[in-house]
């Protein structure tokens, strides 16, 4: 059998989601191991014995000193790092958050903030060239499976340059923007999650990040205006997991 | 001197502990959450209530729904919305998908290597193969019922003031029930397992838990009287942390599985109250360590309760008919029983429907100072008996017994 690829997992401040979703993969898990060996992963092992990964997966935003130093040391110790969900790649809902980084200190632990030092929220994009982006809140786990069995296998993953709306039409779901006046961001998100929040009957909140290219934002905004949505409505729920881009 | 812990693992999120050493004695101890806050309460401000509930669920993974349920809780009772039996049904059984999915992950995955000396499941799936298949089998079921209820297995948004976006099919709940009763031999064998364990950690001095066994109007204590939160806990900052500490009247307290059972016993499922009583010895001492416990006989307690509650929805049929919510100014809280313990959502709306003011406070922060006091009593105990890295092994196993999940604790504000 072929050598086996060194896999870390490095969890930087997020809720923790993206880390589990790959202890969800089950039995595919035990068919990742085949190809791969996990040097490290705090939330499941107590073991870190690596100090060169094959493949490194980065999940969540870098807001203290400490996530940034780990940032940096998955970057110089690996050779394939890839952000994972979308904190990593567009900073999700923290990197929301428009205030300087005192202020909201001093909002949270009173008048003297705290001393321990805590950074502005930003996407490990931000900080490191990574090699692949997938974004997701969290991805769908299907997805990570296929791209790291793709790098084993020595094929470049590919990256989806769909909208959500295409995985509605795929699935036959009715569309909640068009028939129920629901604001849906499918048609501005990157498509990759199967629409399943369409299929509870409800709007997309667009937890997948924006798709860039020959989508038209301003059409949307058109359409959320048309259907008595206000301004700031509208334009916070646009930025809520995007004020970042890979 | 100080001994640094490094980062705990088999624990979610970021976090370590300082044992401060004066004169050959443990001094002091200091548990550090070290993950950075993400300022949950700053960015529902001004949010319109709808969308509040699916952010929320991003405070954490691992409980999701707990925190989609607690929002949409506080939400209805600041709009004096009163919702009917089928939809809390259905709730309840996205709570108790919940406790399965974060319940079996902590045995299994994080604990029971401990039990058996590995580093973690999948080392020791090479012996125990069985053992890791039977919580991954729990865990799996605990997730369907969280897509069902959720909408997805993370952070579905299919929760809503006011019901649900999608009901379920009769088929689904006719597989929860079939399910259900396989399954409850795997939790019944996971109570023989973590009988066994030694007691360690301190003894907790005060519980305090919600006033119904999933979520509740008010919380109960180990003292008698109903009260809300603002009534007997306070939280303050710390400077080593940026989680905050909560105290009850001053003192530290225990959130979670334990508490849960020494206090409400009585609201137990059959198995799982006969469960309770056959080691209610050894849980009414109080050592931390016995949560492990108290989360096995949950086990029970959850599929036992699961199977009513799909029988009850089936016999009388599902309607799927959401109640209407009219915004209007108020103020609500939400208290639900997270896999670890209690969990507070506190909101004031303005009559538009946007969120004036919000507090939320998490289990992990709730236990804060009780993980520091039985990290201490451990220290004490183990330092100079023990050389230093069985004792840090000890601590580590102490602080997981909280099962603390440190991604939730460092986003609290009294704005
Ligand atoms: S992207 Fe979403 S699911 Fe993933 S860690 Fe961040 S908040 Fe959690
Ligand atoms: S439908 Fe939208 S909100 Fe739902 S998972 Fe997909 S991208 Fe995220």
């Amino acid at each position: 059998m072929m050598e086996e690829l060194k896999l870390g997992v490095f969890e930087l401040t997020d809720c923790g989601g993206c880390a589990l979703n790959i202890l969800f993969l089950y039995e595919k898990l035990f068919d990742l191991l085949e190809f791969y060996e996990i040097t490290e992963f705090h939330m499941a092992t107590s073991l870190s014995e690596g100090n060169h990964y094959d493949v490194a997966l980065v999940t969540g935003t870098v807001s203290t000193q400490r996530d940034l130093n780990l940032l940096k040391e998955a970057r110089n110790h690996s050779e394939y790092l890839i952000a994972l969900g979308t904190c990593a790649t567009h900073g999700s809902v923290q990197g929301s958050v428009e205030l300087p980084i005192r202020e909201k200190l001093k909002a949270v632990y009173g008048d003297g903030g705290n001393p321990m030092r805590a950074l502005d929220s930003k996407p490990v994009v931000e900080y490191v060239a990574v090699d692949f982006a997938l974004p997701g809140c969290p991805y769908d786990k299907e997805e990570v499976y296929q791209v790291l069995m793709d790098i084993a296998k020595g094929i470049e993953p590919v990256r989806k340059d769909y909208p959500v709306c295409l995985e509605c039409k795929l699935n036959e779901y009715e569309c909640v923007l068009v028939k129920r006046g629901l604001p849906c961001l499918g048609p501005i998100t990157y498509g990759g999650c199967k629409a399943v929040c369409v299929r509870s009957g409800l709007g997309c909140i667009g937890c997948r990040g924006p798709l860039p290219g020959e989508v038209n934002p301003a059409s949307e905004y058109e359409i959320l205006k048309s259907l008595g949505y206000d301004d700031e409505y509208i334009i916070r729920k646009f930025k809520t997991f995007a004020r970042w881009e890979p | 001197m100080i001994i640094e812990m490094r980062e705990f693992t088999r624990v979610e999120g970021n976090g370590k502990a300082e044992i401060v050493i004066e004169d050959g004695e443990v001094k002091d101890v200091r548990l550090q959450i070290i993950e950075g806050p993400r300022f949950f309460e700053l960015l529902t401000l001004g949010r319109h209530y709808y969308d509040v509930p699916d952010l929320e669920a991003r405070i954490c993974a691992i409980c999701y729904l707990s925190h989609s349920v607690a929002s949409v809780i506080g939400i209805e009772r600041a709009f004096g919305v009163e919702v009917p039996e089928e939809i809390t049904l259905l709730r309840e059984l996205g709570l108790i998908g919940e406790f399965l999915e974060s319940h079996s992950l902590h045995l299994y995955l994080l604990v029971a290597p401990d039990v058996f000396g590995y580093p973690d499941a999948i080392r020791m799936a090479t012996k125990h193969g069985e053992l890791v298949k039977e919580g991954l089998a729990l865990k799996a079921f605990g997730n369907r019922l969280r897509v069902m209820v959720g909408g997805r297995e993370i952070h579905g948004i299919n929760v809503k003031p006011g019901g649900f976006g999608r009901y379920p099919t009769v088929e689904e709940l006719e597989e929860i029930e079939r399910e259900s009763e396989v399954l409850l031999r795997l939790a019944r064998r996971a109570v023989r397992l973590f009988a066994q364990l030694d007691p360690y950690g301190a003894k907790a001095k005060h519980f305090v838990a919600t006033d119904g066994y999933l979520w509740g109007k008010k919380l109960i204590s180990d003292e008698p009287g109903e009260f809300h939160y603002t009534e007997r806990i306070e939280e303050r900052s710390l400077v080593y942390s940026f989680a905050k500490q909560s105290r009850y009247k001053g003192e530290a307290f225990f959130v979670g599985a334990l508490p849960r059972l020494l206090l409400k016993s009585e609201m137990l499922t059959p198995t799982a109250r006969r469960l309770f009583e056959e080691h209610r010895e050894k849980l009414e001492t109080g050592y931390v360590s016995y949560n492990n416990l108290a989360q096995a006989i949950e086990l029970v307690y959850s599929l036992e309760r699961a199977n009513e509650i799909a029988k009850t929805l089936l016999d009388r049929g599902i309607e799927g008919e959401n109640v209407p919510v009219e915004p209007r100014e108020g103020e609500g809280i939400g208290y639900v029983e997270a896999p670890r313990g209690l969990l507070i959502h506190h909101y004031r709306i303005d009559n538009s429907g946007n969120i004036a003011y919000s507090n939320i406070i998490t289990p992990t922060a709730l236990n804060h100072a009780m993980i520091e006091a039985s990290l201490l009593k451990e220290a004490r105990e183990l330092y100079g008996e023990v050389d230093e890295g069985r004792m840090i092994g000890r601590l580590e196993e102490t602080v997981r017994a909280f099962d603390p999940c440190i991604s939730c604790s460092v986003h609290l504000v009294k704005l």
